[in-house]
């Protein structure tokens, strides 16, 4: 068994990317944990925690084995690949890339083959699980692709997450991360119409929340998000304007299947008139107030 | 645990309301015991049977009352006696519970001839657990009560497996002496119980509950036929659901029947779809627009026409299906 340790890069450092990357660091598994960011006074906390700053993605890429990205949208992410001093600049035989962004399959697959033509290998691992679990290495990592990369990475993986998978070919991990977000966006309406109806009718909306709590309904969700709507309660730990973007990539990916998909669509819609609201940037339980006037 | 809300006299209302519970003198309720007290049962279904078992294994005397006989049989076969019409088990009983499958039929048994309030008298009690909109729960209460009966609405959270298990969640409104008077029998029958003020409280809890846990389970029909159109495995995506923030016992139960195909009825698909119906009733009278609700009705009402209104309601996932 190999004692040697790897280096390992980490691109983006938003609200999970600085999570993820910080527990890379304080793992202590990996010689040197290198980390990139467009704007690159989001890389201090980590730089003075040992991170090593990169002065691109190539330059992150160049320097470790595996590298590690977690960016806020598909245009991000195809960006961080094929951009100036992006990471295909940089990519090699034997080096492998991990995209934990949560991107439609048509951009994974773009990034996938792109990687591979220049002898690297990929993974395509988004997550389900938001700030919190983030911060607390509790990610749900749906990965698919490379196998042998997946093996390579899981001392990485327990590190992020609780519980990772490997779902098949490339393609698979980010459609099972749009089924799972766009499940979450309907319950996350289902539970908004259930406070605003009972507000209406008079009933206490903590009585509601109890009742939901000790039944077949309980879940984290609604023990979190239900509180959040009763007293409005908007600190982002998942941007409502990504939860839209991906329920708007499930319907899409509906649609090129054939699969009807009208409760989510309905959901979508509420979404989107929170957004124009002017709730985007807060967190998703602010899709309550779509349900008022 | 149990949520107390206080009603200054029987004449008032804490609630929105449109109906007034008719002003008579409360009278003083013996609290139910075995041994002591009979109680009675309509509705020998899937929640009425397992209930009716569980308070006779508790001790106490039950008269029963089922339009269709041969329903009755499990329960007599525990020491239940069988009344011939509702209105012989409200003259043998002193708290009679129903569990009736929709309006019409808990108005027929509470007014109709031969029924509850025609055999109910003061110092008894009618506790309706069937699930109804405020107005059929109004209807009953001003009739029961003409009678100087009590009466207390209590539709239940939860179906067949916790109705056997004695862990229903009973969401109470009406008559609090009555709400009172019988928590040795609710205790029996379930795991928890909330007195919520005024007729109509209840009723609406509960079709808030019922309308949330429809369009749950219509979000969950919606991610197992896209996970199964886009090559995913069904199983792979229940996993990934039960270790995240959606984690709940009713996915952890639906899932695999979704998976299988195989609908067993736990809650019949039909009276999932009443409840959506009477819900979005509600919103529409109160001016709330239910737009998911109202997509996740839609569902229900294409798998009931695909044939499967008896099914569970697991089986709105049929609707996903072209």
């Amino acid at each position: 068994m190999s004692g040697e340790k790897i280096s390992v890069g980490f691109l983006g450092l938003g609200i999970m990317g600085e999570a993820c990357a910080r527990n890379l660091l304080k793992s202590g598994l990996f010689s040197a944990v290198h980390v990139w960011n467009r704007s690159p006074d989001k890389a201090s906390a980590l730089v003075s925690e040992g991170a090593l700053l990169g002065s691109s993605p190539a330059d992150v890429v160049s320097k470790c084995s595996i590298t590690f990205a977690m960016l806020g949208d598909p245009d991000a992410a195809l960006q961080v690949v094929f951009g100036e001093n992006g990471v295909l600049q940089a990519i090699s035989a034997g080096k492998g890339y991990i995209d934990m962004s949560t991107v439609d399959e048509q951009t994974s697959q773009r990034i996938h083959a792109a990687i591979t033509s220049k002898g690297g290998r990929f993974l395509e691992a988004p997550v389900s699980g938001s700030k919190k679990p983030a911060i607390d290495g509790q990610l749900i990592i749906l990965a698919a692709g490379d196998e042998s990369l997946y093996k390579e990475a899981e001392p990485a993986f327990t590190k992020m997450g609780k519980k990772w998978m490997h779902l098949g070919e490339t393609g698979a991990g980010a459609r099972m991360k749009l089924v799972v977000n766009m499940a979450m966006g309907t319950m996350l309406n289902a539970l908004s119409e259930a406070m605003a109806l009972s507000d209406k009718a008079g009933l206490k909306q903590q009585d509601v929340l109890d009742v939901m709590g000790i039944g077949a309904l309980a879940s984290p969700l609604v023990a979190m998000k239900g509180p959040a709507m009763m007293s409005k309660n908007y600190a982002p730990a998942f941007p409502l304007k990504h939860q839209q973007k991906d329920m708007r990539l499930a319907l899409a990916l509906g649609d090129q299947l054939g699969q009807s998909l009208p409760v989510a669509a309905a959901a979508n819609e509420q979404f989107k008139v929170a957004r124009a609201r002017g709730h985007g940037d807060e967190d998703i339980a602010a899709v309550y107030e779509a349900t008022k006037p | 645990m149990m949520t107390q809300r206080t009603q200054t006299s029987s004449c008032t209302l804490r609630y929105k309301q449109r109906f007034v519970t008719s002003c008579r003198p409360l009278v003083t309720l013996s609290s139910a015991a075995p041994g002591k007290t009979t109680l009675g049962f309509v509705g020998m279904g899937i929640l009425g049977v397992p209930m009716t078992l569980n308070l006779l294994k508790a001790g106490y005397e039950v008269v029963v009352y089922n339009r269709n006989i041969q329903k009755t049989d499990p329960v007599v076969a525990a020491g239940a006696q069988v009344a011939t019409t509702p209105r012989e088990c409200a003259q043998r009983a002193q708290y009679i519970f129903a569990t009736l499958s929709d309006p019409q039929a808990a108005i027929s048994v509470a007014n109709g001839p031969d029924g509850i309030a025609s055999g109910i008298s003061a110092g008894k009690g009618y506790i309706d657990i069937s699930t109804v909109d405020a107005e059929t729960s109004n209807i009953i209460a001003t009739a029961i009560k003409s009678t100087g009966a009590s009466f207390l609405e209590a539709p239940v959270s939860g179906s067949k497996a916790p109705a056997e298990q004695g862990k229903l969640i009973f969401l109470t409104a009406g008559d609090e002496e009555l709400f009172k008077a019988v928590e040795g029998p609710l205790d029996v029958m379930g795991k928890a119980k909330y007195y919520l003020g005024g007729v109509g409280s209840g009723a609406n809890m509960k079709l808030v509950v019922n309308m949330l846990n429809g369009s749950m389970m219509a979000a969950l029909a919606e991610a197992m036929a896209l996970a199964d159109k886009s090559g995913l495995s069904q199983a792979d995506l229940l996993e990934v659901l039960s270790l995240g923030a959606m984690a709940n016992p009713m996915f952890a139960l639906k899932g695999p029947a979704v998976v299988e195909r195989s609908y067993p009825p736990a809650f019949p698909l039909k009276h999932q779809q009443k409840d959506l119906r009477l819900a979005l009733a509600l919103g529409d009278s109160l001016g709330q627009p239910l737009p998911v609700a109202a997509a996740a009705n839609e569902a229900y009402k294409m798998a009931k026409a695909k044939g499967q209104a008896n099914s569970d309601m697991a089986a709105v996932y049929e609707a996903t299906q072209h």
